[in-house]
């Protein structure tokens, strides 16, 4: 028998099957489904991180002291709670040696730099209309920070060179963490000094939302513990995104011989936020595939729904398959109809799950459900890609399942086949 | 329709009176847990090409196996079965079904259509297990259903149809093959005598005009008078 009548007969066979190859079906479809709508949960996440990271620069380096300490990766990278909580600055570690003035002066030398820059940040006990919080605060130097920062000015201005009682805030700080929003020309108390507001930053999604950034000497003088030349990090931007990675490897080289270390005694790290975004790539790759595979589950159920189904069907067509046998089938024939029939199971509950899975997808972001203390609702992103693989594993599964009652069935003898009632 | 079996007419009129089924001392035991039965005691008999043969006897005689071994449904436990010159006593089921589907055309007591295919779908099917293309199916589909005059009930589900209909649509699905040999198992056990007998002569008009070799199973001696000659089984032996 052609293919092609195979699968008419095994269209047939689906078409004119009973209320059970229904609930088979949505067996597969409630799978397909959680796999649709949990992986577009994990994409959206995965693309949302990325659209904060972006927002980092491409061809910006960090270099920060401690050595290989995890969280300093993410040094006002991401992360971060609401409000004043928790920014991503890590305060220097006292058991490092601090980066100085001189380390600038040997990576500026390095090719592919086109900006260097110290950072002072720490944070600040900072009142605003009596009311109190603790908040990073940023010391950066003005002429350089405002040609590297990505941060753009949603209000007032940026910071100038001589603008030493004055700061920039950014977006959240500006309008959460006080009960009263803050405004432009408004003063500020930090660890007991006066500042004026007189720019604020528009909202990033990215570290700089949760801080305030002023002038270096200017946090020298108020942050606690910074006087001297040493900086808390020191912020490199490239010629363009593509000298990051020999810029790093430069920096990372130049600095081991100039602090004279070796590497199982480094006291700096250096990070680009391409690798932080890389790292987060996979962190969020992991997590997706992880609740996929959670969903998955869900689907193997259905493939052994499918199985019984197929067996009972096989039992049920017992006859049939006698019949097609005594007028020329082979076991090739029945084999590939009953497999087929299980292969339109899986793609017909794999074609509702992927509708349903979709509608899912789309309704989650308006339920207001939250995931991760940043604040944003659930965002969904649902690639082709995801579309196409669902559809081939549910026609797969539907086939593997399918095999052995298949199998039986071709196995069938004629004469025992025909006797069955 | 005429010009479709003309060939094998042509063919048939100069080997008639060659065998077409022989077999030669065939047994057929079942193993019944403990018990072994033996159906078929080492019969051997010999069905000539173009003859209206009946097999009777009472149940238990051994008919329905002799069926299954002469319709290639089965092998023999001993013995050779003769098709057309072939030994098919030893062959797998793959390639009985090969010889099933182009040579023996099947009509059953009860009917045995598919439920889900209309009529001309039945009778289409065994020419799509031999890979012919659907458009030279369906019109040989066509034709072999207007031969048995149902030609204004091709798209009709069996379950539209009544038992006399049904019959018909399995002969026209037997001789869909064009094949070498009818075997019909109790062809009107399910069908009220008159229209019985309407079947009993379209097979009879197959056998003259058409030239086929059928053979009738029945336990009806009034049935199988109508054949040409008799085989009558009793306890697995011919008598």
């Amino acid at each position: 028998m052609r293919l092609a009548k195979s699968l008419k007969h095994a269209l047939n066979i689906l078409l004119h099957s009973k209320l059970r190859s229904w609930l088979t079906i949505i067996g597969i479809v409630l799978g397909v489904a959680a796999v649709v709508s949990i992986v577009s949960i994990g994409q959206g996440l995965q693309q949302n991180v990325q659209n904060r990271l972006g927002g980092l620069g491409a061809d910006i380096l960090t270099i920060s002291p401690g050595g290989g300490r995890a969280a300093a990766g993410f040094r006002g990278s991401f992360g971060g709670g609401g409000g004043a909580s928790g920014s991503g600055t890590t305060t220097t570690s006292t058991t490092s040696k601090n980066l100085t003035i001189k380390d600038i002066q040997i990576l500026k030398l390095i090719n592919g730099v086109k900006y260097i820059q110290g950072i002072v940040s720490g944070r600040g006990e900072t009142y605003y209309l009596s009311e109190k919080a603790t908040i990073s605060v940023d010391g950066v130097d003005p002429l350089v920070w405002k040609d590297m920062t990505t941060s753009e000015i949603a209000e007032g201005r940026m910071l100038g060179p001589s603008d030493y009682g004055v700061v920039v805030v950014g977006n959240r700080v500006g309008k959460n963490t006080f009960k009263q929003p803050l405004a432009l020309n408004r003063i500020l108390t930090i660890e007991g000094k006066a500042f004026k507001i007189v720019g604020i930053i528009k909202e990033a999604g990215g570290g700089d939302d949760n801080k305030i950034i002023m002038q270096i000497a200017a946090a020298r003088d108020t942050l606690d513990d910074k006087g001297g030349d040493n900086f808390d990090s020191i912020i490199i931007k490239t010629i363009n995104p593509n000298y990051v990675d020999t810029v790093m490897a430069e920096a990372d080289s130049k600095l081991m011989i100039s602090r004279h270390l070796t590497s199982k005694r480094k006291d700096f790290r250096i990070n680009s936020a391409k690798a932080t975004q890389e790292r987060l790539a996979d962190i969020t790759n992991t997590l997706t595939l992880f609740l996929g595979a959670i969903a998955a589950v869900s689907l193997l159920v259905g493939a052994v729904g499918i199985a019984n189904t197929m067996f009972t069907s096989v039992l049920e067509k017992t006859k049939e398959i006698g019949i097609m046998k005594a007028i020329g089938a082979k076991n090739r024939d029945i084999m590939l109809i009953f497999l087929f029939n299980a292969g339109f199971v899986g793609l017909v509950g794999g074609l509702i799950g992927i509708g349903l899975g979709s509608i899912v997808s789309a309704l989650l972001p308006n339920i207001g459900l939250r995931l991760m203390g940043n604040g944003g609702a659930i965002s969904t992103v649902i690639k082709p890609s995801l579309l196409i693989y669902s559809m081939i594993l549910s026609i797969a599964i539907g086939m593997i399942a399918g095999v052995i009652p298949a199998y039986r069935a071709s196995k069938l003898r004629p004469v025992d086949a025909l006797r069955y009632e | 329709m005429i010009k479709y079996f003309m060939k094998k007419t042509v063919k048939l009129k100069d080997r008639s009176n060659s065998s077409i089924i022989r077999l030669d001392k065939v047994w057929k035991i079942y193993n019944m847990g403990e018990v072994e039965v033996a159906a078929l005691k080492g019969i051997s008999i010999n069905i000539k090409r173009g003859d209206f043969v009946a097999i009777t006897g009472p149940s238990g005689s051994g008919k329905s196996t002799m069926m299954n071994l002469v319709g290639c449904l089965d092998i023999p436990t001993k013995g050779a079965i003769y098709l057309d010159g072939h030994d098919i006593s030893q062959l797998s089921e793959s390639k009985l079904a090969g010889i099933r589907g182009k040579k023996i055309g099947f009509i059953f007591q009860q009917f045995n259509l598919l439920p889900t295919l209309t009529a001309l779908e039945n009778v289409m099917l065994p020419l799509e297990f031999q890979d012919m293309p659907t458009e030279d199916a369906r019109k040989i589909g066509v034709k072999v259903l207007e031969m048995v005059g149902l030609a204004d009930r091709l798209g009709h589900f069996p379950s539209q149809l009544s038992g006399g209909q049904m019959q018909r649509v399995a002969i026209a699905r037997a001789l869909a093959i064009n094949p070498e040999v009818l075997l019909a198992d109790e062809p009107t056990g399910n069908l009220d005598s008159k229209t019985g007998l309407d079947v009993l002569d379209m097979m009879k008009t197959l056998w003259k005009k058409e030239n086929k070799t059928i053979i009738l199973i029945t336990h009806d001696m009034n049935i199988a008078s109508h054949a040409n000659t008799q085989i009558k089984l009793k306890d697995g032996l011919v008598v």
